[in-house]
């Protein structure tokens, strides 16, 4: 057996067991939230997955939260002092969105809490979406004033459109039980224990697949569904940045922080 | 004292209710059923609200949401006339409410059948009572459900598109929302109306400008499909008049 742990950047680890990668999320005391760090080094360990001899990627979060979503504080200009950081953490974004679509591993996230904006998007991109009926998922995008537009081409994919509209234009969180309903979680356990086991489950299941069945099945799937064309989700970044710096946003995300 | 002449009458009422504009369907006598002033007044009534409400909700007049064109009249018209001014119509109704940048909540209750239905195509939120009847029942009249094909693949699955326009079996409120045609389910029918005109509260309260600006994105990415609406009213427009359709029509009061 080999254990190859990675720490390229501490915000993320990686973990690839044989056939099985597992990419946690490591920035528990943000709830993982999505920072230039977290992002950079989800780039680093996504390449690394590419270049292994896995099947299977497993992303994960530490602690109670999956990913919070965008790093609130980075995307505050008053905070950040730096107005073109909120549109280089989206072009980041949507990079990696990009990039792990592109795998030729198969994808599972594992939603162990908190799911929410940018880190629901990110479940989105998955092959297989697993959590707990007790996990938060949701796009609250529009309660900040800003617009999912990244993530939106992803959600439209792994829901379909008419669904999709609903829960971005809605905006709120769900429970895993209630993402399960609508088809953004694929399967469900009772609780953060049972998740544990399911995960596991799930992905040494698909890793007895044939790599290049695997890889193949995927990379038509993705060529059907337009996967694979940029334009949109980049164009998504420029979009989401314009909308998040407006002065209605970023009073809405100054309210949000200091409560 | 002489009644108003049907053309006079306002079928479609427009009221404002704080933020949100609440259109509602209004010939409860007839269920509803669509004419061609009833759809020009509700195209109108669509881009007016717009520069006046930040949400909009469509409900109908009475117990039932709309039972689809108003066949009775189509009949009296070998010329077909009649059905491709109901059929331009409602495309025109459902492309405004799609591109209008507020978002639309519309209420079912009772029956959204055939034209009715299709006008679900363009809302963004749709409910209905549990009881409610949905679907596109023309095939057996020889009308072609074309017209609402490229919304419906731009709101639920193609495979689920293909059998509600073939098939003219009619479903309820609860089988619709397995299929994404609605999103919530109401079990009270009296409940429909103000819980549309809840939900587009709460999208009207949002702040700034982040649920125009999604809404529009998500026209972007359905555009593909959407953008072939014309294709579909041809088809439709196409088989107006058609002997099959005068004889089938012609039937339904022999």
């Amino acid at each position: 057996m080999t254990t190859d742990s990675t720490k390229s950047s501490n915000a993320v680890t990686l973990d690839i067991d044989e056939l099985i990668a597992t990419l946690t999320i490591n920035r528990p005391e943000a709830r993982n939230a999505m920072s230039i760090e977290i992002l950079d080094g989800m780039h680093a360990a996504v390449d690394q997955v590419a270049k292994s001899d896995a099947s299977v990627l497993v992303i994960t979060g530490a602690g109670r939260a999956f990913s919070a979503g965008m790093d609130l504080k980075a995307v505050l200009i008053e905070l950040s002092g730096d107005p073109d950081l909120g549109e280089a953490l989206l072009t980041s974004l949507a990079r990696l969105t990009l990039k792990i679509r592109d795998l030729r591993q198969v994808t599972v996230a594992s939603v162990n809490g908190a799911a929410i904006g940018g880190g629901c998007g990110l479940t989105c991109v998955c092959d297989v979406t697993v959590s707990h009926a007790d996990a938060k998922l949701g796009f609250p995008e529009v309660d900040l004033g800003i617009c999912p537009a990244v993530i939106a081409p992803w959600v439209v994919k792994k829901l379909g459109a008419g669904v999709a509209r609903k829960a971005m234009l809605m905006g709120g969180v769900m429970s895993g039980q209630e993402a399960f309903e609508i088809g953004l979680v694929d399967e469900l356990a009772d609780d953060r224990d049972g998740l544990v086991e399911l995960t596991q489950k799930i992905a040494q299941r698909l890793a007895t697949g044939g790599p290049k069945a695997l890889a193949a099945t995927k990379h038509l799937l993705n060529e059907l569904d337009g996967s694979l064309e940029e334009k949109m989700v980049l164009k998504g970044a420029k979009l989401s940045a314009t909308v998040l710096a407006t002065p209605e946003a970023q009073a809405a995300l100054s309210a949000r922080l200091k409560r | 004292m002489s009644e108003p002449t049907e053309a006079k009458k306002s079928l479609v009422k427009i009221e404002l209710i704080d933020q949100v504009g609440v259109i509602s369907l209004n010939r409860p006598d007839k269920r509803n059923a669509m004419v061609p002033a009833m759809l020009d007044q509700l195209n109108a009534a669509v881009l007016d609200t717009v520069t006046k409400a930040q949400a909009l909700v469509l409900v109908g007049e009475g117990s039932v949401f709309c039972a689809g064109f108003d066949l009775k009249q189509c009949a009296n018209d070998p010329s077909g006339e009649l059905m491709r001014a109901l059929l331009t119509g409602l495309s025109t109704c459902v492309r405004s409410m799609r591109a209008i940048e507020i978002p639309v909540v519309l209420g079912v209750r009772g029956a959204a059948v055939a034209g009715g239905c299709a006008l679900l195509g363009g809302a963004d939120v749709v409910i209905a009572d549990e009881q409610a009847k949905l679907g596109y029942p023309v095939v057996k009249i020889g009308v072609s459900p074309a017209v609402s094909a490229a919304f419906m693949l731009a709101s639920i699955t193609p495979g689920a598109v293909r059998s509600r326009l073939i098939d003219t079996k009619l479903l309820s409120g609860i089988e619709a929302k397995q299929i994404g045609l609605v999103h919530e389910t109401v079990d009270d029918p009296d409940g429909v109306r103000s819980r549309a005109i809840e939900l587009a509260n709460t999208l009207a309260s949002k702040p700034g400008s982040g649920v125009r600006a999604t809404k529009q994105w998500l026209n972007e990415i359905c555009a593909p499909m959407s953008d072939r609406a014309q294709d579909g009213l041809d088809v439709s427009l196409s088989l107006t008049g058609s002997q099959e359709e005068q004889e089938r029509l012609a039937a339904l009061w022999r």
